[in-house]
């Protein structure tokens, strides 16, 4: 070997040996980043496929998470069911940071699958379409449940549990709970698929549904209280609910947000 | 004669005019650097591969925007990764393939010595020729960059445009109106991610990073197959050493061997970027920062190969 090959070799390894902190600083913010994300094992290859697992070794992780929930979607097409849950798991393990994927997955699971059992013609019994139905809403929370633990900052999650909570299972205290959570939840982007103006008015709503009127008077008021030139809000469905609220609770002239009639109402701030 | 003097004439010696005149000194040039470069760009250019890759590229980007059967996070998820990944595809083929064909098509058609019998110095002819490797890497990023911003513009332009016409002709309350407000605005920021850049930045020095080391491969090689294979697979180990490293990370020995092979995982940012985790542009300057040291070691060591090899 001559000097110059030695060189060569030389100037390949010490570099990247000095190099090796920054190296481990970055693959540490990549962990974190990618925190939960499934590792490509010989059963993750054995469920997506030969092609699949190399794409996603070569860090095409999105386009594989793709791919499999198209393929998802034609499960839903052929009815099944079963099928379509297994893919949408794979997905959610693949990208657990995608809110997309929970949110969406669980929305088919408890609305879509779950109508389709509660009528198909298989079911011996109106209870036996109702049970099933039941188990498919089960399925959709604790998906929904998975998907929060990966996901805790974002609002989106805690508000689509809300949503199974008023809508499927009619519980306005749990749905109250995680409308609030999703209210008060750390990071609120831009690209939100929900409208947080609408999340605050459920969360009064549930409120009430669960018994609880006066919380959830004080809840509306307090939007109605929040600036209104730099909130967004549908201010005038709040005035409606805050005067209603006060007839029905009698809530004293002088404590009033909008006293009766005959007086002035209160300014907006 | 010092080293450099030793360079210049071993370079001459097989065409047998000597470039310089004993004892002439011939000192680094950024101008002929930038001529090889430009040579080597047009040539490129000129190939129909590239062409061939190029257009295919941007057909396969274009036609992304034809997602529509999902709802409207979706579309937009599929058509960034998708394109994204072709982006990254057809920039690694162009780059592993363009510069695998870069020195042995010199030593085959016999320019080479037409070029080192000038005053040039085999650093220069390298760096020129990796240059134009990269300036065609660049171009290349920069078309298909421009194609996926127009489908991705002319996407959130169909997706508007339906859900006005969807909303038009109806009475709509407030709410709903609010409502079709934040779904507007709502696409409008998906579909316009400022952060898309930096998967593209992060891009093009993976991919300069790839045309370094299949340089370095055909420093010492003669067949352009065997450096597009060599370079596929240091792709393949770069791509794994992160997975190597969370499976067996624990021994130093394995730590310091997997610190030899560039991680090229650490480039990919597009994922993230999609699903709107946050990517500091303190992680993004990291990276690049790495990429740079390796692609500046891997040219110098094919400059150490290079000028030691009979031509």
């Amino acid at each position: 070997m001559t000097r110059r090959r030695i060189l060569a070799v030389a100037v390949l390894v010490v570099p990247a040996w000095l190099m090796m902190p920054l190296e481990n600083s970055i693959h540490s913010e990549n962990l974190q980043l990618r925190y939960g994300g499934a590792k490509v094992t010989s059963e993750l290859r054995d469920q997506i496929g030969q092609g699949m697992a190399i794409a996603l070794l070569a860090g095409f992780r999105g386009v594989v998470a793709d791919f499999l929930w198209i393929q998802s979607h034609d499960y839903w097409a052929k009815k099944e069911w079963m099928r379509q849950y297994s893919y949408m798991k794979m997905v959610t393990m693949l990208q657990p940071q995608s809110t997309m994927f929970w949110d969406i997955g669980a929305w088919h699971m408890a609305w879509n699958i779950g109508y389709a059992v509660s009528v198909d013609p298989q079911n011996r019994t109106q209870a036996e379409g109702i049970k099933r139905e039941r188990e498919w809403w089960d399925r959709a929370r604790d998906y929904l449940q998975q998907g929060i633990e990966n996901v805790p900052n974002r609002p989106d999650l805690y508000f689509a549990m809300g949503w199974l909570y008023w809508e499927k299972y009619k519980d306005g205290s749990k749905a109250q709970e995680y409308f609030h959570k999703a209210v008060a939840a750390k990071e609120q982007p831009q690209n939100l698929s929900v409208r947080m103006d609408g999340v605050q008015r459920l969360e009064a709503r549930a409120m009430e549904k669960s018994g609880d009127v006066k919380g959830a008077y004080q809840c509306w008021k307090q939007m109605w209280l929040q600036d209104h030139q730099k909130t967004e809000q549908i201010w005038t469905v709040v005035e409606r609910e805050v005067k209603r609220l006060e007839d029905e609770l009698r809530i004293p002239e002088n404590q009033r947000v909008f006293p009766n009639p005959r007086s002035e109402p209160a300014s907006p701030p | 004669m010092n080293a450099e003097q030793e360079n210049m004439t071993e370079s001459t010696q097989p065409s047998g005019a000597p470039a310089a005149r004993e004892g002439e000194w011939v000192g680094f040039s950024l101008s002929r650097v930038w001529a090889i470069a430009e040579t080597t760009f047009t040539e490129a250019v000129r190939q129909k591969v590239y062409n061939i890759l190029i257009v295919f590229a941007l057909i396969v980007i274009a036609s992304a925007s034809f997602f529509s059967q999902f709802g409207t996070e979706e579309q937009l998820k599929f058509m960034k990764d998708f394109c994204l990944g072709a982006v990254s595809v057809f920039g690694t083929m162009i780059a592993i393939i363009g510069t695998a064909l870069l020195l042995p098509s010199e030593v085959e058609n016999r320019t080479i010595y037409t070029i080192l019998s000038k005053p040039v110095r085999r650093f220069e002819f390298l760096l020129g020729k990796y240059m134009g490797s990269v300036l065609l890497i660049f171009v290349s990023l920069l078309l298909m960059s421009i194609m996926f911003g127009a489908a991705l513009a002319f996407k959130e332009q169909r997706m508007v445009s339906a859900l006005h016409q969807q909303s038009s002709g109806v009475p709509l309350t407030e709410e709903q109106k609010q409502e079709v407000h934040a779904t507007v605005r709502q696409i409008r920021a998906e579909a316009f991610d400022p952060d898309l850049v930096k998967a593209a930045l992060l891009i093009l020095v993976k991919l300069a990073l790839l045309a370094a080391i299949t340089l370095l491969v055909s420093t010492f090689s003669t067949s352009m197959i065997f450096n597009v294979i060599v370079a596929v697979m240091v792709l393949i180990a770069g791509h794994l050493v992160g997975s190597a490293r969370e499976m067996w990370g624990d021994s130093a020995v394995v730590r310091w061997l997997l610190a030899i092979v560039p991680d090229l995982g650490s480039f990919n940012v597009a994922d993230d970027i999609v699903l709107g985790n946050p990517i500091s542009w303190v992680h993004v300057a990291k990276v690049v920062v790495y990429g740079l040291g390796y692609l500046a070691c891997v040219v110098a060591a094919a400059h150490f190969i290079f000028s030691d090899r009979e031509i």
